[in-house]
């Protein structure tokens, strides 16, 4: 059985299609990533699938129940981590947990096992009975994933989980993803964050103007687009390198200045190499690094977004 | 086809969850000073324009005291805690909990109806010590706090329905409804007085019988019969509460 299951899924808005009939099925226990630019369809896709929005077309299934008729059984099999950390500022963590807990309908014993578990997990044990106004941004991101666990759900949905967050709540958020993958829990990850989703998802969906642009593996949607490989390079002193004289160099495509150091987009590595060195000794530069990189999952996504100019453009 | 215990076992969670949604908003809003304002000094405000002044014995005011008491304080939570909680996307949480949209309508009115439950025992106990009022039918009496509650309760839940992030516009709509229904129901000005299209509208207003039910409670004149305020009131909140239903369904399209 699939953990999600989308069939022709539309949405309409009055004259705006939100959701072109879009189609895929996530498997239990993956990993799924949805990538895409705002106004893609993402959190439409996302609404329709945790029942809180009805298509306007096709269907939906969590755990083969469907979203519209069997809603609220659906909804007992998932978690939601929405994009606000919605908790309740004038509660404390503990407080929080346990309503959600109860609209969930846990029982006494388990939603306080659990929760004293999950305020652990998530380094919130010390705050347990703070009100959570005074939380960083960051811990309140926490809490709001611990109350999307608190039912020990099958299925999560994680709508942009790290998105601002300090490196110490990034990394714990991250781990539990990675504990919970590993406990068989299906995942259903919204991110802007593509080198999370490379690291994190097991296959990811590419989705623009409320179509599905392509859903693969990372590692195979970059090899769809072998010719994007770049040089990253740092030269010294970095201030004297002029971009459009790097630009000009035989096979190059592209140049973005990367920090300190500029990535020549280019489909042949080997020949912008040499360039490159004859640029230097030419210019007096002193190359401090230099590599060669593959098509990163960012640059799959640009190209199938046509967020390069090349394709259909982002968002409606 | 769902078989009766899992009907059964589906309502009891149901209230349970919606007994969560109530307690939440206990927890968090009953302090509120607008939340006091609005529910306590503003019919105590209003109770002193009508009595000072008057050559009315002020101990037959004390049931009209009790009706508006209820009317504003119960219908005082929701349209502050449902835009505030739309604010700060809580209140996605119970839009997206295992639970009904019935039973979200239901878990926010009961807020505001124990609210109001509570705060009607002021005007009560004012009345029973400064005047000496009796209650010689106390059944009567609490038909209408409890009715006239959780019918004004689930009206607050209706009107917060209104896809917004600001209690004040709430509000503004709710009082030009409140208002208006003081001077025709027969609350401080009999329905006899009332001018004739006032008239149509204190039938078509729950608090006309709420009114008349807290009246029969104190032993004075009734307009109908108390089980005729019973369904009337009865009939209010489930219309109250399908309409709810149906505006956050559609607003949250």
């Amino acid at each position: 059985m699939h953990a999600i299951e989308a069939i022709s899924l539309e949405k309409r808005f009055g004259t705006i299609q939100a959701l072109a009939g879009i189609s895929f099925s996530v498997e239990e226990g993956e990993t799924f990533g949805f990538l895409g630019p705002n106004g893609a369809g993402k959190t439409t896709t996302i609404r329709i699938l945790t029942g809180m929005t009805e298509p306007t077309g096709g269907s939906g299934r969590i755990f083969g129940r469907d979203v519209v008729q069997e809603k609220i059984p659906a909804r007992r099999e998932i978690g939601i981590v929405h994009e606000t950390s919605n908790i309740y500022t004038d509660l404390s963590a503990w407080e929080n947990l346990m309503f959600t807990a109860r609209l969930y309908n846990v029982g006494k014993r388990e939603r306080e096992s659990r929760a004293l578990d999950l305020l652990s997990v998530f380094g919130l044990s010390g705050r347990k009975d703070d009100k959570t106004k005074g939380f960083s941004k960051g811990m309140k991101r926490r809490l709001t994933i611990a109350m999307g666990l608190i039912n020990n759900p099958r299925l999560l949905f994680l709508d942009e989980p790290t998105s601002g967050l300090d490196v110490q709540s990034n990394l714990i958020i991250r781990d539990v993803i990675r504990r919970l993958a590993g406990e068989g829990v299906t995942i259903f990850l919204t991110t802007h964050n593509i080198e999370e989703a490379n690291i994190l998802c097991d296959r990811v969906a590419i989705i623009n103007r409320g179509r599905i642009a392509a859903i693969d593996t990372p590692e195979r949607l970059k090899k769809t687009i072998q010719s994007v490989q770049s040089i990253e390079v740092a030269f010294d002193p970095p201030g004297a390198v002029r971009a459009e004289d790097l630009a000009g160099i035989d096979q190059v495509t592209g140049v973005r200045k990367m920090g300190d150091k500029i990535r020549l987009i280019t489909g042949d590595p080997p020949a912008v190499i040499v360039g490159v060195t004859d640029y230097a000794r030419r210019s007096g530069l002193r190359i401090i690094s230099i590599n060669t990189l593959g098509p990163s999952l960012e640059d799959v996504f640009i190209r199938l977004t046509g967020l390069d100019g090349e394709g259909g453009g982002g968002g409606p | 086809m769902r078989s009766v215990s899992e009907y059964c076992t589906g309502v009891c969670t149901g209230f349970s969850a919606a007994w969560a949604i109530a307690r939440k908003d206990i927890l968090i809003y009953y302090a509120k000073p607008n939340i006091i304002v609005s529910g306590m000094l503003f019919p105590l405000f209003m109770f002193l324009a009508f009595a000072l002044g008057r050559p009315a014995d002020p101990a037959t005011m004390v049931p009209g005291l009790i009706a508006i008491t209820i009317l504003f304080s119960s219908s005082s939570i929701e349209p502050v805690s449902i835009p505030l909680e739309r604010r700060t996307k809580t209140f996605e949480r119970l839009l997206s909990a295992p639970i009904s949209l019935h039973m979200v309508v239901l878990g926010e009115s009961m807020s505001g109806f124990l609210y109001a439950c509570c705060i009607a025992l002021v005007p009560l106990a004012a009345g029973m010590v400064l005047f000496q009022t009796s209650l010689p039918d106390l059944p009567a009496l609490a038909a209408g706090i409890l009715l006239l509650s959780f019918c004004f309760a689930t009206m607050g839940t209706l009107f917060a329905a209104y896809p917004t992030e600001s209690p004040g516009d709430i509000m503004s709509m709710l009082n030009l409804v409140r208002l208006p229904l003081i001077f025709v129901s027969g609350v401080f000005v009999p329905m006899g007085q009332v001018p004739f299209p006032g008239q149509i509208i204190a039938y078509l207003s729950p608090l006309t019988y709420g009114n008349d039910l807290v009246q029969a409670g104190f032993g004075k004149a009734t307009l109908f019969h108390p089980a005729i305020d019973i369904a009337a009131l009865c009939i209010a909140i489930g219309i109250f509460q399908s309409l709810a239903n149906r505006l956050y369904h559609t607003f949250n399209e």
